[in-house]
């Protein structure tokens, strides 16, 4: 046993040395108190030490690192910006985390074609900052992959070609974690954001990519700046794959118009039952906003009392709408939109088209979270989708289970898109308490999955709902996520055990006893 | 190969599965599903025996290898089994015709924006990811797709996706169906978002002396209040044509036209032709008829490019020395896609094959050929060869491990050969 023991230590000594090697002294790390910071993401319920965390710098350090961790058996496990909420990205069988952050370059911004050739660890608003200056010229370095055939060659559609200014483009994809999440994690996650209601979630806006394969073989998907391949859309299964079908190092992004205009709606309501007859409303006019997000009385007063945005904290919903394009419109747009909060009973009903007080509201919505921490008490945040039809009676259904089990439970969410995000209170100090937490969050899953709802509308599965994945999809199914999973990792050694289950690695979650659990946001 | 190619030594008459499940009252999804089960269980027994099953569809029959002589050939039928009017989606039977749903989704106001023929099927839509000018607008199928239920080569009993419009559990395999040419799965239904059918549509022709101006008058455009529905360019014998359409309000529709004169004012090369106010029916209506040459002629190919060189291509692709016939040519410049051909034999065929190898090495891109007239049988349907052809193949033989689905059509050991 010993001698197993310090045969196995050999070998990641053996790994590490071959590690540092590929990407250098400093792109190593392996002490204990480095690694503290690795051990979770934003679902810091599961928890786990990785052996080492890599950080690679261009693909082929990432391909070499792969090929090194092969021949010393080491399992890996992708990681971003280590924002996610599913437990993506941590480490449960001691695997070494991939780390991207050092793969912050964004390499192409090809204005004729729309398009940005990025690599994985650059920031999601590093991308649009960089888009909004404008002006980049084409790297030499990244062939457009449409032009994909040609290697080593630069791209020849410069800046120059198609319309050069650049101006009035952005990448649209915006999670709330913007600032700090890469868009390889934007990527593997699929990530939604408060503009997916009209302008769709992070697959809609990515062409292509280039992966490194759990072989160590490096793969580009489909063909880059061209927005159509030949044969089934490969980016589309990479989207959203959690890290689990290869390490995704350099993406070709969409850029598409930024809107310009805009109008803000603020309508406050006695009720959520109300305000959500008013989204669902809105719907069904085939009127399609930017956004419609809600949050519930509770989640006002908390707000409020946070950040004293003067809203009534007496009211027990509120909706933020946004609808942009061709200003001339946008008032008659906005027009119908009040009829039907007013219709619904909306107590107060506000617009704006002033830039500043648009902010202000939207910063209110943004800061919601950071609301919550200041509360100091332990929550976790579900995250499932259902029909948006739907909408009203799932959030009385997910109240009444909060009730059932005798939670405190706080709504804000993505409304115009059915994703709700309950946010479930618990006393830390009351270990029944924590678990009629978890149970009540089960039971919203489940009701969500039986009104034709999902137990995921972007945060992901990861590890913490893994559970449910059986209660979502047919031992079919399941099945041919195994199969699909294998065609690409086939050996089981890239994020094992994560969004479908394996017989390699099960990960017992640790229950939220004693930390105050950060549960992440939206 | 002809596209009136041999339909093969058929094994058995044409399999019918029923359509999907009948409409429930509640919205909810239905439960048991006789027509699922009947097509798993013949997919099964195909897989047992080796034998393949083929559904090329009705409009992509050349496009690819064609079938093995000996195979079954599968036809499904369908219609609109629920429309969530109140959630903007629809769940549709994948053996449903377009010309069907779209008209029994006009009487709700409400459209799926795809520009599908109206004997082209829902599956066959999806899985030859058929797309037109209104991609502009509404996006592709890849963006309209948000569930589906299929059955894979084992004659097993997917379920991806679903009826909300966001979702992120498991695979998305609702993508990775769209494009792959009924060789992973058959689709059984699909739940698609839907759309308010517009006030009214504009439709904006505009004088286009050279193809080329086009590229440096895109971007512009988009990024412009006088960003269109949709774009599309086609050649006439030997005149351009540049036609965009606004859907909408009439307020919003008037607006926009306006932003467009006032862009054109400073144009030299671009000028408004004229205008016309027309419905949704009538401008989806019009541009089927424009392009039913692609159905109709021994030669297509659809040439995608790096969308700011679209015009450049065009204009290359045009100014032949072959004194061929002259080429039918419609083109998305917004999106780089070029569908080209026409009344070609197999000689001429060739001769537009090398043009289209000079054109993609000089401008990158790739092209498939939809049909390929007698005498061109030696063309390669697919090509240049693409760096994710070999994960496609093993995703293949993961998804249909007895190769019997649509076989040897495109993806194949052999294509890594090539
Ligand atoms: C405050 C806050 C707000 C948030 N708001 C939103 C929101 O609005 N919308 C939303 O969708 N999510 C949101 N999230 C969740 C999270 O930010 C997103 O999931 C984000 O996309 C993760 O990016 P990341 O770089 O942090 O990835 P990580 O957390 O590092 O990784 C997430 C997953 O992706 C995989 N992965 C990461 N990089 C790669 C790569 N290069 N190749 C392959 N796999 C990779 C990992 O293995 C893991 O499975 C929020 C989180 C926080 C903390």
């Amino acid at each position: 046993m010993g001698s197993y023991h310090a045969q196995a230590m050999a070998n990641v000594q053996a790994a590490l040395q071959e590690l540092r090697q590929i990407v250098g002294k400093d792109g190593v790390l392996d002490q204990p108190e480095e690694l503290l910071v690795y051990e979770c993401d934003g679902f810091s319920v599961a928890r786990a030490t990785p052996t080492a965390v890599v950080f690679p710098r261009r693909t082929e350090q990432v391909a070499a690192c792969v090929g090194a961790l092969n021949r010393h058996g080491l399992g890996m496990v992708p990681r971003g910006s280590g924002t996610g909420l599913a437990g993506g990205c941590v480490a449960f069988a001691g695997e070494v985390l991939i780390s991207t952050v050092r793969m912050n370059q964004i390499e192409t911004i090809d204005w004729g074609n729309r398009v940005a050739v990025v690599q994985a660890g650059v920031l999601n608003t590093a991308l649009s900052e960089a888009v909004a200056r404008g002006g980049m010229v084409v790297a030499d370095a990244t062939p457009s992959p449409g032009l994909s055939l040609r290697e080593g060659e630069g791209s020849k559609t410069s800046s120059t070609s198609g319309g050069a200014s650049g101006g009035g483009l952005h990448f649209s994809p915006d999670p709330s974690s913007q600032r700090a999440s890469t868009i390889g994690g934007n990527a593997a996650t699929n990530a939604g954001g408060i503009n997916t209601l009209k302008h769709g979630v992070t697959s809609n806006h990515i062409l292509g990519m280039e992966m490194v394969l759990a072989d160590g073989s490096i793969m580009r998907t489909r063909a880059g700046s061209l927005l159509d391949g030949i044969g089934p859309d490969l980016p589309g299964l990479v989207c959203g794959s959690e890290g689990t079908l290869g390490i995704i190092t350099r993406l070709w992004c969409r850029l598409v118009p930024k809107p310009r205009h805009f109008r803000t709606i603020y309508a406050v309501y006695g009720s959520t039952g109300q305000a959500c007859l008013t989204v669902s409303d809105v719907i069904a006019a085939g009127i399609v906003p930017t956004s419609m997000e809600m949050m519930d009385g509770r989640m006002i007063r908390v707000v409020e009392e946070a950040f004293h945005y003067g809203f009534p904290t007496d009211a027990q919903a509120l909706l933020l709408i946004e609808v942009d394009g061709v200003d001339q419109i946008l008032d008659e747009q906005v027009g119908q939109i009040l009829e039907l909060c007013r219709k619904h009973g909306a107590t107060d009903v506000q617009h704006c088209a002033d830039a500043k007080r648009r902010l202000e509201l939207w910063s209110a919505r943004k800061r919601a979270f950071g609301a919550i921490g200041r509360l100091h008490v332990a929550y976790f945040t579900q995250d499932a989708c259902v029909p948006r039809s739907l909408l009203p009676v799932a959030i009385e259904r997910i109240c009444q289970i909060g009730r059932d089990f005798g939670l405190q439970i706080n709504n804000v969410f993505h409304a115009g898109d059915g994703n709700v995000h309950p946010i479930f209170f618990f006393d830390e100090s009351d270990p029944a308490q924590a678990q009629a937490a978890l149970r009540a969050a089960e039971k919203a899953l489940e009701y969500c999955i039986s009104i034709g709802g999902t137990i995921t509308g972007e945060h992901g599965v990861g590890v913490e709902k893994l559970a449910m994945m059986e209660h979502m999809f047919n031992p079919d199914t399941i099945r041919a996520f195994q199969a699909i999973k294998g065609a690409f990792d086939p050996q089981e050694r890239i994020n094992v055990g994560k969004l479908i289950p394996s017989d390699k690695i099960r990960v017992q979650l640790v229950k939220p006893l004693a930390a105050n659990v950060p549960g992440g946001a939206l | 190969m002809s596209k009136k190619k041999s339909k093969g030594k058929q094994k058995q008459e044409a399999a019918q599965i029923p359509p999907g499940s009948p409409p429930t009252a509640s919205g909810a999804v239905s439960g048991a599903d006789q027509g699922a089960a009947a097509l798993g269980a013949l997919v099964a027994e195909c897989a047992g025996q080796g034998l393949a099953v083929v559904d090329y569809g009705v409009m992509h029959e050349g496009l690819g290898n064609p079938p093995p002589a000996e195979h079954r050939k599968l036809r499904q039928n369908g219609q609109i089994i629920e429309h969530y009017a109140r959630d903007m989606t629809v769940r549709v039977a994948a053996g449903a015709e377009w010309g069907a749903v779209q008209r029994a989704m006009l009487a709700t106001g409400q459209f799926v924006p795809v520009d599908a023929d109206d004997d082209v099927t829902v599956g066959e839509a999806i899985v030859h990811n058929v797309y037109g000018p209104l991609r502009l607008g509404y996006g592709g199928m890849r963006d309209l797709l948000l569930g589906l239920h299929y059955v894979d080569g084992l004659g097993r009993d997917i379920h991806v996706g679903g009826r909300t419009v966001k979702n992120v559990a498991g695979y998305d395999v609702t993508k990775l169906m769209v494009g792959s040419l009924g060789e992973l799965g058959v689709v059984y239904e699909a739940t698609l978002r839907t759309y308010a059918v517009p006030e009214q549509v504009i439709a904006v022709d505009l004088k286009l002396a050279d193809p080329v101006q086009v590229d440096g008058f895109v971007n512009p455009l988009l990024v412009s209040d006088a960003a269109p529905t949709w774009l599309w360019m086609s050649l006439h014998g030997r005149a351009w044509r540049l036609r965009l359409a606004y859907y909408g309000r009439h307020s919003a529709c008037a607006a926009q036209v306006r932003s467009l004169e006032t862009i054109l004012d400073g144009q030299e090369d671009i000028g408004m032709q004229g205008s016309a106010r027309t419905t949704l029916a009538q401008d989806a209506a019009e541009r089927a008829a424009h392009r039913r040459w692609q159905r109709q002629a021994p030669a297509v190919v659809k040439l995608v490019v790096p969308p700011a060189e679209t015009g450049a291509v065009c204009a290359a692709l045009a100014s032949s020395r072959d004194h061929d016939p002259p080429l039918c040519l419609d083109a998305l410049p917004a999106h780089g896609c070029i569908m080209t051909g026409g009344s070609l034999d197999g000689a001429q065929a060739l001769r537009l094959e090398a043009r289209v190898t000079r054109i993609l090495e000089n401008f990158g891109g790739l092209r498939v050929w939809y049909a390929r007239p007698r005498g061109a049988e030696s063309i390669r349907p697919f090509g240049p060869r693409q760096a994710d052809w070999p994960m496609l193949v093993k995703l293949k033989q993961a998804m249909d491990p007895k190769n019997i689905l649509n076989p040897g059509r495109f993806l194949s050991p052999e294509l890594l050969t090539t």
